[in-house]
């Protein structure tokens, strides 16, 4: 069973009951629909639980099994094998950069949001514009060059600074942030908080970040996902020694096909768990936030 | 959180003068983070990736080892034969396939929960959003091992019907479709949340008076819903259209570096990785990576552009 | 004050120590499973070698390479020691961030009789800088399975006769027990593209860098042809290689033959198919031919940080003989050391092929086999062509058409 926050409703409208008896006669084929499309979206996470706890010969087998076995206990044996017990290593490295990434991405563009939505000043238009232009900028176009400011100017190949501060302010975070400010703050908030002879980075701190505590849930959650899925950005700032490597890389190498001759799929489907796992837990704790915060600000302009 | 405490006044024109500095330049110091940020590791990174477009470069001869070639790069690119189009049109048959099951599945699927299953509704959008916030490495695993022709699951409860085996990743026409059902699965539930935000910003009244009016279900999800969530299907639409052209990271683990089976699921995005880093053609690569951000640009353009056309008549 | 005369004292002490030790990380570059050689060899190294510790830094196969080649490319970020497989070592060659190994203090040129001779003109660049050791070589050899070729009463030899008559036993055996006679189609091209190159030539350019793929190729024509007969015929499995279909097919015996470089016997035992000890032969490949399948170097980055020391660590591993043999018995990377190949190991049988003296067969191969000339497009035209051979294969489409059309496509890149 879910977790009990998740029973709440989002917007807590009653219906109608006269409306409500109207659908009662397709309800069957509504729950079904909806019954399919969850059941859908939750088989693969069962069946990477069932398969961790399966031993290695039976993951893949006709028939298939698809109840837990007992080989937790070795599949976990085998990670730390396949990966020369820096699985948790890896583990901490992932939450060290996601979380770095989370906190400063939250402070930098709740700060430079909070900027756009609430002060006028010259040339506003054009650098909110400016930056919502290199949001369709293709990543794909930056991969070499920016391994060659990160190499060459400041020298910071191979350590976990190169995944977390480039995002630190980024487009998508500023902009999520100030159509929220926008529409849940009144200026005359910050009017009479100046008039208290508050500095503008009291108000930040004292009137803002208070309140925009459901859209940084929401910001702080996308940002920790992205961080921890990040797969390419690690591959290329090459944090590629078994002390410094990020999961998503990690499962890569464990996994790596062609030329891999411990491709074992028991440490493998462990490893899938282990990379899922902090994901799973983060978002249930916060769902109802993020769910209603990332499309609060995405309509309204 | 009451704590905007007037703080201790200090002699007033001194203050004076120090807030008027401080609130002129905030917001400037406020924003410019991002300004930083963007001139170190963005705006270096474009510059040399559009001079890299017109030059050729083995990345392997060092740097400064480059030669000018003009618009050779991009003639390459868009002559007829290349590579290039290929995995142009693979992006798209693929960015399809997933894309508009995905709008097809997710609009009636938020429609229902919305007017009928809203007490629920907290638990089955968190139910149905896990796939999109899961690691991407992981689950395309997962699916590798489902559509495993002799020993997946997929193919083993075809064989419980009598049909198959379908060999998924093999047959180069279905090796698109299995890296489409990935991107489907991920997505679908973003695109629930996304439209039952949009559904909730519709005022019951409208309904309202349509069930006054005698308007069926159906009649309500044409003449209301559709027409006033179009905006948040302009948002949605334009999300699948940029993340789908920009795919990656499915096809490439669930396929390798080639795109599987006769190469039908190499995307452009693929395709310029394995330019730059396998082929070693960076300036290639570059004029490319510049293309597809044309062709994304268009197409945005062009949804925009029928989104907006389609507005003037509802 | 005694306080800090102690602290002096202790630093004192501790600087001095550091420095008649002289601590040396060496950083060395791998993929899978090379990396497991390695780690194999470590502990000897640590005996001649106690201050220095090796750091390896291991990625997928692919992403190795990427990763190596933007290091090349800035010049930064490399590892004291690269591993490069030979797919790799010809681009890497024409490039300039690896040591020149002619020069001083390497002197390499004393070390070149010691290898195979092929090994050597690959890490040769075209202006005649040798960039690499070589380590490993991968002699093309042909497996079956000795169980199922009896059972459908064929006899191995004559069936390697030429082409025609593999497909013609291939038939036989799908017949009389129901295997499959390979993998894939896609496999016979494999192997007809590999083998029996002219002089000059490589597998898709020849050595004045002329593209040898198009319809008027015997060479492509011949391999397409075949792999379609094959396909046709129903005689392959269609089943692409490094996929869980592969292994459950050799688990199982569901497919008779395999062609491959000498180390797939190594994966087999060692976690494809263990089960299968002893149902395995091999056999040189059909028509009299001999192929290259696989092969590792090593090298050094101009900007590495140790790099005598890095010359040390590869002298270890590609001239030391028990080295050699350490990384052969790990996981079958055949050694590309002559003296390595003198080892009493040849002479024995190898349980796993029923003890069949296979090592001597390959050792004979690998003396036999030509070097073929590397172009630094060759993964272009790889890709390229196996694309089109996919579409011959899945697609009926003409194969004179679907070669003409590789062969405009290569020319486009191949600039």
């Amino acid at each position: 069973m879910t977790t009990q926050p998740l029973e709440t409703p989002i917007a807590a409208a009653p219906r109608p009951p006269r409306q409500k008896s109207r659908f009662n006669g397709g309800r069957v084929g509504l729950w079904v629909f909806v019954g399919i499309a969850c059941f859908l979206s939750l088989v693969p996470f069962y069946l990477m639980f069932v398969w961790a706890t399966l031993p290695s010969e039976k993951i893949f087998a006709v028939p298939p099994n698809l109840w837990f076995g007992n080989a937790f206990v070795e599949n976990l044996q085998k990670m730390m094998e396949a990966t020369n017990n820096m699985a948790l290593r890896q583990f901490w490295n992932s939450l060290y950069i996601a979380t770095l990434s989370t906190v400063t991405t939250l402070f930098f563009c709740s700060l430079a949001g909070f900027a756009f939505a609430m002060y006028d000043f010259k040339g506003k238009q054009y650098l909110f514009g400016f930056i919502l232009i290199t949001m369709l900028i293709p990543p794909l176009v930056m991969d070499i060059p920016s391994f060659l400011v990160m190499n060459n100017f400041l020298k910071w190949i191979g350590t976990p600074r190169t995944l977390w501060v480039p995002g630190m302010a980024n487009a998508f975070g500023i902009f999520l942030m100030r159509q929220y400010i926008v529409s849940a703050l009144p200026k005359s908030l910050i009017e009479a908080a100046r008039l208290d002879g508050a500095s503008e980075f009291g108000i930040y701190t004292r009137v803002v970040l208070p309140l925009i505590r459901p859209i940084l849930a929401t910001l702080g959650v996308v940002t920790f996902v992205g961080s921890w899925n990040n797969f390419k950005g690690a591959l290329i700032m090459r944090l590629s020694e078994d002390s410094t490597m990020t999961l998503p890389l990690s499962l890569r190498k464990i996994t790596g096909g062609a030329s891999n001759v411990n491709a074992d799929w028991g440490a493998t489907l462990m490893m899938v768990v282990l990379t899922v796992i902090p994901l799973l837990i983060i978002f249930l704790f916060a769902s109802r936030q993020v769910i209603s915060g990332l499309t609060s600000g995405a309509v309204k302009d | 959180m009451q704590e905007c405490v007037p703080l201790p006044t200090s002699p007033p024109r001194r203050r004076w003068s120090y807030d008027r500095f401080q609130q002129r330049f905030a917001p400037y110091i406020f924003t410019s983070p991002f300004f930083i940020l963007f001139l170190i590791f963005g705006l270096f990174p474009l510059g040399f990736s559009l001079f890299l477009a017109f030059h050729l470069w083995n990345p392997l001869d060092g740097l400064g080892n480059w030669r000018y070639v003009g618009w050779e790069n991009f003639q390459l690119a868009l002559g007829a034969p290349d590579q290039f189009w290929v995995s142009l049109k693979n992006t798209v048959w693929i960015g399809l396939l997933s894309g508009v099951p995905q709008h097809l599945v997710a609009l009636p699927l938020a429609f229902v929960i919305n007017q009928a299953l809203r007490r629920y509704q907290g638990a089955i959008s968190t139910i149905l959003f896990l796939p999109y916030i899961t690691n991407a490495v992981a689950i395309t695993i997962v699916f590798g091992m489902l559509y495993s022709e002799n020993l997946g699951l997929l193919n083993y409860a075809l064989s419980v019907v009598g049909l198959g085996p379908v060999r998924w990743l093999a047959v180069p026409d279905l090796v698109p479709v299995s890296v489409a059902v990935v991107v489907f699965w991920r997505y679908v539930g973003w695109n629930v949340i996304l439209y039952l935000s949009g559904l909730q910003a519709i005022s019951e009244d409208v309904y309202e008076a349509a069930t006054v009016d005698g308007a069926s279900n159906v009649q309500k999800f044409f003449y209301i819903t559709l027409p006033l969530l179009r905006p948040m299907m302009f948002y949605a639409f334009t999300l699948t259209i940029v993340g789908n052209m920009q795919l990656f990271e499915e096809p490439f683990i669930m396929t390798g570096q080639g795109g599987g089976s006769g190469g039908t699921a190499l995307t452009s995005a693929m395709h310029i990785y394995n330019v730059a880093f396998r082929d070693l053609d960076m300036g290639y690569s570059s004029a490319m990576a510049w293309l597809l951000f044309l062709a994304i640009f268009v197409l945005s353009m062009i949804n925009n552009y029928l989104f907006s056309r389609g507005g003037g008549r509802s | 004050m005694k306080k800090i005369a102690t602290f002096a004292l202790v630093s004192a002490l501790l600087a001095s120590t550091a420095h008649a030790q002289e601590k040396i990380t060496l950083t060395v570059a791998a993929f899978p499973s090379l990396d497991s050689a390695i780690k194999a060899i470590i502990p000897a190294w640590n005996k001649k070698y106690p201050n220095v510790t090796i750091k390896l830094q291991a990625q997928e196969f692919a992403d190795h390479h990427n990763a190596m080649t933007t290091a090349l490319a800035t010049g930064q970020g490399l590892p004291d020691v690269m591993a490069v497989e030979i797919g790799y070592v010809g681009k890497f060659a024409e490039g300039r961030g690896l040591e020149d190994l002619n020069k001083a203090p390497y002197n390499a040129a004393q070390y070149k009789k010691l290898f195979t001779p092929f090994t050597v003109a690959q890490a040769t660049s075209s202006d005649q800088r040798f960039i690499a050791m070589p380590t490993d070589i991968g002699p093309g050899t042909f497996l079956y399975r000795k169980d199922i070729l009896d059972k459908a009463g064929v006899n191995p030899a004559t069936m390697m006769k030429d082409w025609d008559s593999y497909i013609a036993a291939g038939k036989i055996i799908k017949a009389k027990t129901g295997a499959a006679l390979i993998n894939t189609a896609q496999g016979i091209y494999g192997v007809m593209s590999r083998t029996n190159l002219k002089p000059g030539e490589g597998i898709y350019f020849d050595s004045k860098n002329n593209l040898l793929v198009g319809p008027d190729n015997a060479r492509f024509l011949r391999a397409f042809t075949l792999s379609k007969q094959v396909r046709d015929a129903g005689l392959d499995a269609k089943i692409g290689e490094w996929s869980n279909e592969w292994y459950d097919a050799f688990k199982k015996g569901t497919v008779a033959t395999q062609f491959s470089g000498a180390w797939l016997t190594g994966a087999l035992q060692n976690w494809m198919a263990p089960d299968t000890k002893g149902l395995w032969r091999v056999q040189n490949l059909p028509e009299g031919g001999y192929a290259l399948w696989g092969g590792t170097f090593y090298a050094i980055p101009s900007a590495a940080k140790n790099k005598a020391m890095a010359w040390e660590f590869i002298k270890f591993m590609t001239t030391d003989k028990s080295s050699q043999i350490t990384a052969f018995t790990d996981n079958g990377a055949f050694p590309a050391l002559l003296t390595a190949q003198n080892d009493g190991i040849f002479n024995k049988g190898v349980p796993f092929l029923g003890e069949q003296k296979a090592r001597a067969l390959w050792r004979d191969a690998a003396r036999k086999t030509q070097p073929i000339d590397v172009n630094k497009y060759d993964s272009v035209a790889d890709q390229i062509v196996n694309t089109e051979l996919t579409n011959v294969l899945e697609q009926g489409k003409d194969i004179k058409q679907a070669l003409s059309d590789a062969r405009a496509q290569i020319l486009r890149r191949a600039r």
